[in-house]
């Protein structure tokens, strides 16, 4: 019997050629870091499970092929995914400016709804920064989303990024499923909702 | 940068939109004519499948997991007991003074009690309070699983594998491989039988009275098919015809392609039922038992026509023994007739039959009636569509599970052509009655004519020795929130279920009959039902809602009773009408109104429109409680649409219908 987890959380990383998509993965899921630059093939994925409040949590993390050769089948998998990490890398001011184009990206492939992070790695590199930390942090706020910056080499806030887009995706799906809107029927949402048979004075004081 | 003035046909980190793409077709070049990218060396394909294939096992785990949170909630839902308002909708305590204290569901609305339900804490988005609500624990599960299996994400439940039974892990029944497996067969046939859009359609000028004709008219509606030869050779269809085709089709049965020479002998002949016939022949030439029990249904009918009930004449072993000999030995001697579908034909049993013994002839004779009800039913048996199913017993636990595999070509019940169809199982005894007083139900396949339920459905206490003479029946419904639709129904004789090996077969649907009202009624509506007469009015253009009467409505007050009045709207409504209200009947669950309204509208706009009514209990000096809501439109389903669409294709006359009410409020 396989392990068993509570959620299944499927992450999408995106963002140039280059940036260090998959280090940060190779951090996060085996907690190393290799020099050697070796472009993704289209796609891959890992999976690491993560246990919040309680919950076993299955993050399975596809790591995308920044080049453009790659790119159908890259936004193949957008649709599937509930979080996604926007990477840039803070020594390459080009990557950061892509960032805008990848979020165009996201809005026309992803779910409506999909969880998104901004980071900006190799912050270990101070001496070669062309993107100052204030920049990322506007654009996100920008884009309203939250931001990072990481780095795979030296392990910096790798780990943390991935935890609070998970836990912010398990707030999501708490909030979703405990508002007023409870599935119907195991298969659709239910759009109508059904107002309480509550007495006017409870009613008066909930609008 | 080079991103800032670029228009979208050059940026390259945005797909293109759909009139890029449009463009881009009519120039024959492709998605990728844009792109000046080499195609993916293989060594790239191979890396890249290599993934996909994990990620396969990834999917195939998770599926799995999400049939274990479906099963569950199916199997809690299962054991709930339903029996209305007054009771607790899982356990079946009854409510009362020194009860147990009653609890509405915030979800499903329905009526628990505390040891069933589970209080949340519910937190508002932007303030810190809380709200405590309660759930029934089918609401509360349903919500988990839905957390759980990301359907929240993905608004619908991702595809699952139901879990398979550890009992019959032996031959592995239920998993999607098996399934496909048999599939080659069965669906082999049903491609055959599916022979083109236009084949359907003929098949519906079968249908014969009530329930048939309305079926047949949903049927020629969808496929917008003339209905030009309805009710005509269905039941005439020479002898001469018949006998020729039949030993041409018992030919083709033995070659492999029978299902596909099948469909084409069918533009051939007129008849259709061969086809159904050949199909079924081909599904099942592999194994004896199956065709004996295929065909029982058709058989028990011919061969002893002298008691009304189909059970009294199987009742004993060796009769169906009896009968599975003959039907062999006929697979084998071939153009014998008795045994087939096609035999139903009316004026070709004479000729067909004169193989047969002489005695039985005369029986046949004798009950031309009868005989001819039969063929109305087997007539009709290919429009209704197929179902296939799985059975295996395990004597050990004196269980019998049975496998809803999956249905084809069920009747369509929306304007879509499309229906949700679930089964209803039940065993049927030797003296004709229902073994058990709860029907086993699946779930709902949604959106579908061909559903594929994959669903184990276990009876427990059934004895070995019932098994001989025991029939399952199983009806199908389409699931809509005013009101179960029949669909069809089979009947499998268990006799040949073996405690040791699983057994399949595919048998056609037949029409309603007294078990199948049965199971309609074991279907509960808490909200009640209400009884509507629509009309339109050529002369004043309108629309006439005659408010007839409810029945079995909610108790509201605290006198067990409530004072019920009912709202109508029109929506949405191109001509402003406003909304109407009934009178408050005062103090009483069945409250009879017959009162009418006057919507104007074309008939064109009827068309887009949807006639909401909704029953309100009055109250005085606090808001009104709501007791239930109908919707008929364009929109509806099944008995609602039949209701609407006759209204406005045979105006001037009042078309009257009871409906069940539902408990959602569609004016919110």
């Amino acid at each position: 019997m396989a392990k068993t987890y509570d959620y299944l959380f499927k992450l999408l990383l995106i963002g140039d050629s280059g940036v260090g998509k998959t280090c940060i993965l190779f951090r996060f899921s085996e907690d190393a870091f290799n020099t050697t630059f070796i472009s993704t093939i289209g796609i891959d994925f890992k999976i690491r499970t993560i246990e919040l409040d309680n919950k076993k949590i299955k993050l399975q993390i596809w790591d995308t092929a920044g080049q453009e050769r790659f790119r159908t089948i890259t936004t193949a998998y957008y649709r599937g995914a509930m979080g996604i990490m926007l990477v840039y890398d803070i020594t390459q001011e080009k990557s950061f400016e892509n960032i805008k184009n990848w979020i165009r990206n996201i809005e026309e492939n992803a779910a409506a709804d999909v969880e998104k992070m901004l980071l900006g790695n190799k912050c270990e590199l101070n001496d070669k920064r062309q993107v100052s930390k204030e920049r990322g942090e506007q654009l996100a706020i920008e884009y309203g989303i939250k931001f990072m910056e990481t780095s795979a080499k030296a392990s910096i806030n790798v780990e943390e990024a991935f935890l609070t887009l998970a836990s912010d995706i398990k707030a999501k799906t708490e909030k979703r499923m405990e508002a007023n809107n409870p599935p119907k029927g195991g298969h659709q949402l239910k759009l109508t909702e059904i107002r309480t048979k509550d007495s006017w004075l409870s009613r008066c004081s909930l609008l | 940068m080079d991103f800032a003035n670029r228009n979208n046909t050059a940026n390259k980190f945005v797909c293109p939109s759909d009139r890029q793409l449009a463009l881009r077709a009519k120039l024959k070049a492709g998605w990728s004519s844009s792109k000046t990218n080499e195609p993916l060396r293989p060594e790239e394909q191979e890396a890249i499948i290599s993934v996909i294939r994990r990620n396969e096992e990834i999917e195939i785990a998770e599926r799995q997991r999400v049939g274990r949170l479906v099963e569950r909630v199916e199997k809690i839902k299962l054991h709930a007991v339903e029996r209305g308002p007054n009771c607790c909708r899982l356990c079946g305590d009854a409510f009362g003074l020194l009860r147990p204290q009653r609890i509405l569901c915030e979800d499903c609305r329905k009526s628990v009690c505390t040891k069933c339900s589970v209080d949340i804490n519910i937190r508002y988005h932007n303030s810190e309070r809380t709200r405590e609500i309660w759930l029934c624990r089918i609401c509360s599960e349903t919500r988990e699983m839905w957390k759980k299996s990301g359907a929240w994400f993905f608004k619908g439940l991702p595809n699952y594998d139901m879990p398979v039974r550890s009992a019959s892990a032996a031959n592995t029944p239920m998993s999607t491989p098996m399934a496909g497996g048999v599939g080659a067969g069965g669906v082999g046939a049903y491609a055959g039988a599916g022979a083109g859009k236009g084949a359907r359609a003929v098949q519906s000028c079968h249908g014969t009275p009530a329930r048939g004709a309305r079926i047949k008219k949903l049927t020629i509606r969808v496929n917008d098919s003339s209905s030009s030869a309805s009710n005509s050779s269905a039941s005439n269809s020479s002898a001469s015809g018949q006998s020729e085709p039949e030993e041409d089709q018992l030919d083709a049965a033995k070659s492999s392609t029978a299902a596909g020479a099948a469909g084409q002998r069918l533009q051939r002949d007129e008849s259709f039922r061969l086809r159904a016939y050949g199909s079924i022949r081909s599904f099942i030439d592999g194994g004896e038992r199956k065709l004996s029990n295929s065909f029982l249904f058709g058989r028990q009918t011919n061969s002893r026509p002298a008691d009304g009930q189909d059970y009294d004449n199987i009742s004993n072993a060796s009769t169906v023994a009896q009968l599975r000999r003959e039907g062999s030995f006929m697979r084998r001697s071939s153009v014998s007739s008795s045994w087939s579908f096609s035999d139903s034909s009316g004026s070709g049993n004479s000729a067909t039959q004169n193989t047969q013994n002489p005695q039985q002839q005369k029986q046949q004779q004798q009950q031309q009636q009868q005989q001819q009800q039969q063929q109305q039913q087997h007539c009709r048996d290919p429009l209704l569509g197929w179902l296939e199913l799985a059975i295996s017993y395990r004597e050990s636990f004196h269980s019998l599970d049975c496998t809803m595999v999956r249905a084809r070509d069920l009747p369509a019940m929306d304007a879509s052509g499309l229906a949700d169809p679930y089964c209803k199982l039940n065993i049927v005894t030797p003296e004709g009655h229902t073994k058990y007083t709860r029907w086993q139900r699946t779930k709902t396949v949604h959106k579908t004519r061909n559903p594929d339920f994959n669903e184990t459905l276990q009876f427990v206490g059934v004895e070995p020795e019932e098994l001989g003479n025991s029939l399952l029946y199983v009806a199908l419904f389409d699931d809509d929130k005013y009101g179960h639709d029949f669909l069809g129904a089979a009947k499998v004789c268990l006799s040949t279920v073996h405690s040791t090996a699983q057994y399949r077969i595919s048998v056609p649907l037949g029409v309603e009959d007294q078990y199948s009202n049965e199971a309609e009624l074991s279907q509960s509506w808490p909200n009640g039902k209400m009884l509507i007469s629509l009309c339109y009015n050529t002369k004043r253009r309108a629309l006439v809602v005659n408010v007839k009467q409810c029945i079995n409505l909610l108790a509201m007050d605290n006198n067990g009773s409530s004072d019920p009045f009912v709202k109508l709207q029109l929506k949405p409504d191109a001509h402003k009408n406003k909304k109407h209200k009934t009178s408050v009947k005062w103090r009483t669950l069945n409250p009879v109104y017959n009162e009418e309204f006057y919507f104007e509208a074309s008939p064109h706009d009827l068309n887009k429109e949807m006639l909401i009514l909704t029953v309100w209990d009055k109250d005085l000096g606090k808001s009104n409680d709501f007791l239930g809501s109908l919707q008929l439109g364009a929109q509806s389903k099944g008995d609602r649409l039949q209701q609407w669409l006759d209204c406005i294709r045979l105006p001037d006359h009042f078309h009257e219908k009871w409906h069940s009410l539902a408990s959602d409020n569609p004016t919110h």
